[in-house]
């Protein structure tokens, strides 16, 4: 080591001390651990990583970093949108993890050296790892439609990352005259929670038919056909009339551009003007994947699909939005799920064992209505290397369910997003 | 009968167990752990409709989830879940819960309710679930300290279905129930920790 070199590790290590740690980990011992995984992104995926890697096999060292002092979870967040929930109630800490023994680090980490194998991270810390799973959701591509920039997404909020979004675009809607149309562009495959979209027409539909009952809703889709169509397309019937309309891409639906100055979309066929206007952009993975050169042509993460190991840099596993993962849907149910396979491959390959058969499930509800919650699942299994879903089982809540079995769905939606969220941080 | 049945399932066990050795065959926490997204983690559930099946009598999970995966018990989710599965699968996703520590919810219900469950309880219900609900074996789940939003759920669907509630007894005394029943019933075995 030069005299530069070794006092720019001090300062950094110095910083890295520094950083600030989310919570106390008890017990961490100073005994040599078994391997050393740094987890990045303290979402859906990232951790349950953390979890079932520290619960699987204590003399692992796992360290989870977040970018943000606490995590906001955009599932249920379009309850918001409809004044139903409190952005506080998608608002999760990080000590029940800490309390398990994770440390939990707040960092924001900007570069990856997959051949030394650390990160760093912009409060300078560098980290060290053997294996680092990397879970940082979706970034936005934001030149696909003209004009929509991150500026101008200030002025007409996505909301499709929860947090002053979401209240922005709350706030735009409660401003709102009664009368007023409100646009969604549904944005092409493949993207973060393909029934989203669907859902949040319906949420701001269940919030119009109190206040502005005279309103609109048009969803401008990129795409010719969504998750749930027909549960989606009869729900909105049963319950909103014709208040929403749905415009495929097909038929006029696929936006090419925005005016800030007026508020327009350029569609393919013709203009839009909306009073509030939902521009939810083309998506990829998360920025540091991309830089890190985990991602493809497609913009997403190849991963061997058996272990979510990158299959660009193999000690870097990838999990969640980011991630090619077969046929499962990019959700918080499949980050979930796929977290809890790739910890346990995690841990066998650091053990010695050959490499665990997977299992993958996925379940998302859709709230229609405050009593109306309609569901897909998805049992999934690993076959030539691809996740397939096994034949036969899965699908849709039945078309022709009574009133009951949909407010039973409901609940169970919520008692869903109870679970899941305890799952992620207790 | 119960003898015979606990019988099967140990062989069915020791197959599974034999199984696992097998190259292909996925582990009973690697099956089981996807369940956590929804019933909690170890199938601990945070409430309060979604039953905790965490420590819960392996043979009754195993009967229950099978029933699901050939659409005899009636379900929203379950039944398209379940037919994912192999029965050596189900019999080993059965045999992770039943091996976690049971928790009991945190919840307590209003004293007058408490009192008129206990009543319908040792009148109809303790000759087969024991020790106010804490006794279990592979037709009678454990039912003290479980969530009293799935009990009532759980408890309304079997009054529905009447003599196809699953044993015949169980839905021959549950349909003369009424609501107020269900509720305190739940109610009681929910404040049994
Ligand atoms: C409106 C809406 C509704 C939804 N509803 C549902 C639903 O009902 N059910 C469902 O299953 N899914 C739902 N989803 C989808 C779900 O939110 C995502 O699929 C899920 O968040 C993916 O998990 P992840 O771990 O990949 O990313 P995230 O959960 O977004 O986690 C990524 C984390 O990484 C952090 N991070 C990113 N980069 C860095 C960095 N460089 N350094 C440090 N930290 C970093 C971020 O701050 C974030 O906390 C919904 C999504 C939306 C938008």
């Amino acid at each position: 080591m030069t005299d530069l070199q070794r006092r720019a590790f001090l300062k950094s290590s110095a910083v890295a001390l520094g950083a600030a740690m989310l919570g106390v980990s008890p017990g961490v011992s100073a005994a040599a651990p078994k391997a050393r995984v740094l987890v990045v992104g303290g979402g859906f995926g990232g951790t349950i990583a953390a979890k079932y890697l520290t619960m699987a096999d204590p003399a692992i060292r796992v360290t989870l970093i977040e970018k943000d002092p606490v995590f906001l979870s955009c599932a249920m967040s379009n309850e918001v949108l409809s004044g139903e929930r409190d952005l506080k109630d998608l608002t999760f800490g990080y000590r029940g993890l800490a309390r398990r023994g994770i440390a939990v680090v707040q960092d924001e980490i900007l570069e990856i050296d997959p051949v030394a194998h650390f990160i760093r991270g912009a409060s300078g810390g560098r980290y060290n790892y053997d294996k680092l799973i990397l879970s940082p959701g979706v970034s936005f591509r934001w030149d696909r439609i003209e004009g929509l920039t991150q500026e101008v997404a200030e002025r007409f909020p996505h909301a499709w990352k929860a947090g002053p979004q979401t209240l922005k675009l709350r706030q735009q809607l409660e401003a709102m005259e009664d009368g007023g149309v409100f646009i969604i562009t549904a944005p092409p495959n493949p993207f973060r929670c393909p029934p989203g979209p669907y859902e949040r027409a319906a949420q701001v539909a269940h919030y119009f038919t109190k206040h502005k009952p005279k309103s609109k809703i048009l969803i401008l889709d990129a795409k010719d056909a969504f998750s749930k169509q027909g549960l989606f397309q009869a729900g909105w019937k049963q319950h909103y009339g014709d208040m929403i309309e749905w415009v495929s891409g097909a038929s006029g639906g696929i936006v090419e551009g925005i005016d800030p100055k007026t508020g327009t979309l350029i569609g393919q066929v013709e203009e839009f003007q909306g009073q509030v206007i939902n521009p939810i952009p083309h998506q990829k993975a998360g920025t540091l994947a991309e830089s890190a050169g985990l991602t493809d042509a497609s913009g997403w993460c190849p991963v061997d699909q058996r272990t979510f190991a990158s299959t660009l840099h193999p000690d870097i596993h990838v999990i969640g939005d980011a991630c090619i993962a077969g046929t499962m849907p990019k959700s918080g149910y499949a980050a979930n799920s796929q977290a809890k396979v790739c910890a346990a491959a995690i841990v066998a390959a650091v053990s010695g064992a050959p490499t665990p058969e997977p299992s993958y499930v996925n379940t998302c509800y859709s709230l229609i209505a405050p009593e109306h919650g309609i569901s897909v699942a998805g049992v999934y299994a690993l076959a030539d290397g691809r996740i397939v879903e096994v034949e036969g089982a899965g699908g849709i809540s039945p078309s022709d369910a009574d009133d009951r079995i949909r407010a039973v769905e409901a609940r169970f939606a919520h008692d869903w997003f109870r679970n899941i969220t305890a799952d992620m941080f207790t | 009968m119960r003898h015979r049945a606990s019988l099967s399932l140990c062989a069915l066990g020791l197959l599974t167990s034999l199984n696992l050795q097998a190259a292909g065959v996925r582990s009973p926490s690697m099956l089981a752990n996807t369940c956590a997204g929804c019933h909690g983690t170890n199938g601990t559930s945070a409430g309060a409709q979604m039953p905790s099946i965490g420590g819960m009598d392996n043979g009754y999970l195993f009967s229950v989830l099978s029933d699901y995966k050939l659409g005899v018990r009636p379900s929203t989710i379950m039944g398209r879940i379940m037919k994912g599965y192999s029965d050596q699968e189900i019999w080993a996703i059965a045999a992770f819960f039943g091996e976690q520590p049971w928790v009991s919810t945190d919840q307590v219900a209003v004293a007058d309710r408490i009192h008129a469950g206990r009543e319908i309880h040792e009148r109809q219900c303790e000759s087969c679930h024991e020790d106010g609900g804490r006794g279990q074996h592979n037709e009678s789940p454990r039912m003290a300290g479980q969530w009293s939003g799935y009990l009532r759920y759980a408890l309304e669907i079997c009054r529905d279905i009447g003599r196809r509630c699953h044993p015949n007894k169980m839905g021959e005394r549950v349909m003369a129930l009424s609501d107020q029943e269900i509720e305190a019933l739940a109610g009681f075995y929910e404040s049994e920790k």
